[in-house]
């Protein structure tokens, strides 16, 4: 009775959540009679393939996955190698190969599972980064309290003015490890789940509108105007993790309003219905401009786009390749309260880069920078 | 006519298309381990890059016999003639995009006897991965027939200038800060030269596939990100 609930076979390899392949061979010279013969949702889906049958260089070109894949359709062994899917999407995996009985027709066969590696891979990485620049930019703040203990337990024990104003400087560096501590928390959460796609459906135009509102105070303070030119509500709708699309509105905003000169106005503008190469199209005449991130297009595509404007110092071309860099300031803008954490884009990269989104930059050196956010339409 | 073991101008064809996508993946392959050999100072692999190029050269050449014997003796048309030029002229550029990364894997030699220039190798290794994700994405739409991503990378080809005016204005920086570092930074100089050209080989490939695709030369403007006289003015404030 058990045997009748059993499902198919077929079935249960083509649901794996692995990608597997199966690929058949008759002559070791031919490289293009190496096809694939099955190749599971999942496998499908990973390499893009639309009819079984296809060659398997079609698929996969990695000279040392081919080499692998060769050992078990002619040499009878078990075969290993590493593969990285470049892209947008970087991901490791790991391909184990395995030679099945030669079918009745003489073709040889071979056995493909991917395992994604993608994860721990990532992990190794960001802790040597972390180390790296995490010290670094944390000993700055920490040294400079230091000294002020010093000084207080020293010669400035008695002096009541001082003591306030060095009081004062400690604070705003403690709130400057506090909030460098904050984003490092907020861009490791996201990281996490960067190769999770994101779901629940909203309306962009809304989560500006809330952005707008927080921030408004904030910017009247600075003397910065902020002008919204909105599409209708209920057109710029995505799929996507509100709390962080809310996000991205609020540092590219907040970023433009901290760089713009008092009086300066920020234009935050939200359109809909673009393709990807209308969404980056130049705004700017004459400006440096650089794609951050672009999406892997499969065509056809409809993007939202948040452009977000100031007419603040701008950015130097040589800076912008680095510009999403973690930990990447701007030379010459470490002074006052503007400094940043220098984490804030780095974030907003990866959470448009977890909703399939894309990131363009336009700058004029002494006219202002355009950031310009988009993401997939629902 | 038709005897079954004469392979059909369509097998042919396909087969073709088949070996120039083995040549892509070695040529990025090729690519990917000689930024490593850079950026982890890696002897042995970047000996073995070196060596593996005679097999990319091979290929080529095989490549290259095998579409003209095609076109000869089988006189194909219309869109079998152009996939077999394609796949001819694509073949070219991959392996020059081959040679480059020998000569990337040659100088990495030579930066392994001086002093690690860390902050350098990693914007080689940003570079490097830029110029691969072009390759890749380029050689994708070659091997699915997909027209607007091959497009797309033709139209995105300012990314990888604005790379190499970045490291290029860093270099100088190094250089003239100290002395020393003129040798090594004069190798990485080169390295972000043959990268920059690896992507322009990239850009080639994407007009030939869109040669494949719709039998017209690519035209228009690329929209351009960078005026060539900005750029010549900011290397003229640097001198």
């Amino acid at each position: 009775m058990a045997e009748r609930e059993r499902p198919a076979f077929a079935e249960m390899v083509e649901s794996l959540p692995d990608p597997v392949l199966v690929v058949a061979a008759q002559d070791p010279d031919d490289s293009a009679g190496r096809r694939l013969v099955f190749a599971n949702a999942a496998a499908r889906e990973l390499l893009r393939i639309q009819a079984q049958g296809g060659p398997l260089v079609s698929a996969i070109r990695h000279p040392r996955v081919l080499e692998a894949v060769d050992e078990s359709l002619f040499g009878g062994a078990n075969g290993e190698a590493a593969w990285e899917t470049g892209g947008a999407q970087d991901r490791f995996w790991r391909v184990l190969t395995r030679p099945l009985e030669t079918a009745p027709d003489g073709a040889r066969l071979a056995l493909v599972v991917l395992r994604d590696e993608t994860d721990s891979r990532r992990n190794e990485r960001m802790r040597a980064d972390f180390l790296a620049n995490a010290s670094h930019e944390l000993r700055t703040p920490l040294a400079s309290l230091t000294g002020f203990i010093e000084t207080l337990r020293g010669h400035a024990r008695d002096d009541a003015v001082a003591r306030e104003r060095f009081l004062g400087v400690m604070a705003a560096q403690a709130a400057r490890m506090a909030r460098l501590i904050d984003d490092l928390m907020s861009l490791s959460r996201i990281e996490l789940n960067e190769h999770i796609a994101p779901e629940g459906r909203l309306d962009v135009v809304l989560v500006v509108l809330d952005v707008i509102d927080a921030l408004a105070p904030l910017a009247a303070e600075r003397g910065v105007k902020l002008s919204p030119k909105l599409v209708e509500r209920g057109v710029a709708t995505i799929t996507g993790d509100r709390d962080q699309i809310l996000q991205v509105a609020q540092n590219l905003i907040d970023n433009a309003a901290k760089y713009s000169p008092a009086g300066g106005v920020v234009e935050i503008e939200v359109k809909a219905g673009l393709t990807a190469e209308a969404a980056i199209a130049v705004s700017r005449p004459g400006a440096a401009r650089l794609s951050l991130l672009s999406p892997d297009l499969v065509g056809g595509e409809r993007f939202v786009a948040l452009k977000v404007t100031d007419h603040g110092p701008g950015i130097a071309r040589e800076h912008l390749p680095r510009l999403s860099e973690r930990f990447y300031r701007v030379e010459g803008q470490k002074s006052g309260e503007r400094l940043g954490t220098g984490l804030g884009l780095a974030i907003v990269k990866h959470i448009i880069n977890r909703h399939r989104g894309g990131l363009a930059i336009e700058s004029v050196e002494g006219q202002g920078t355009t950031f310009t956010a988009y993401l997939p339409q629902l | 006519m038709n005897e079954p073991w004469v392979k059909s101008s369509g097998d042919l064809v396909e087969s073709l298309v088949a070996e120039v996508a083995r040549l892509g993946g070695l040529a990025e392959a090729q690519i990917a381990d000689c930024v490593d050999a850079v950026t982890r100072r890696d002897v042995p692999l970047a000996q073995a890059v070196v060596a593996r190029d005679v097999k990319l050269d091979a290929l080529q050449a095989d490549i290259e016999r095998r579409a003209i014997d095609l076109i000869a003796t089988r006189q194909p048309t219309g869109r079998a003639l152009r996939r077999s030029v394609a796949a001819l002229k694509i073949a070219m550029n991959l392996e020059r995009c081959g040679d480059l990364a020998r000569n990337i894997a040659k100088r990495s030699l030579v930066l392994s006897e001086s002093e690690p220039l860390t902050p350098l190798t990693r914007s080689i290794e940003r570079m490097g991965r830029l110029v691969a994700g072009r390759l890749k994405e380029v050689l994708d739409a070659y091997t699915a027939g997909e027209l607007d991503k091959a497009t797309g990378v033709w139209v995105r080809d300012e990314e990888v200038d604005e790379h190499y005016n970045s490291l290029f204005r860093e270099l100088l920086t190094y250089m003239m800060g100290d002395p020393r570092t003129i040798a090594p930074g004069a190798h990485l100089l080169f390295i972000a030269k043959n990268l920059e050209r690896i992507g322009d080989h990239a850009t080639n490939i994407a007009e030939i596939i869109h040669f494949e695709i719709t039998g017209d030369v690519m035209s228009g403007e690329r929209p351009k990100w960078d005026s060539l006289q900005r750029r010549s003015d900011t290397l003229k404030e640097e001198g």
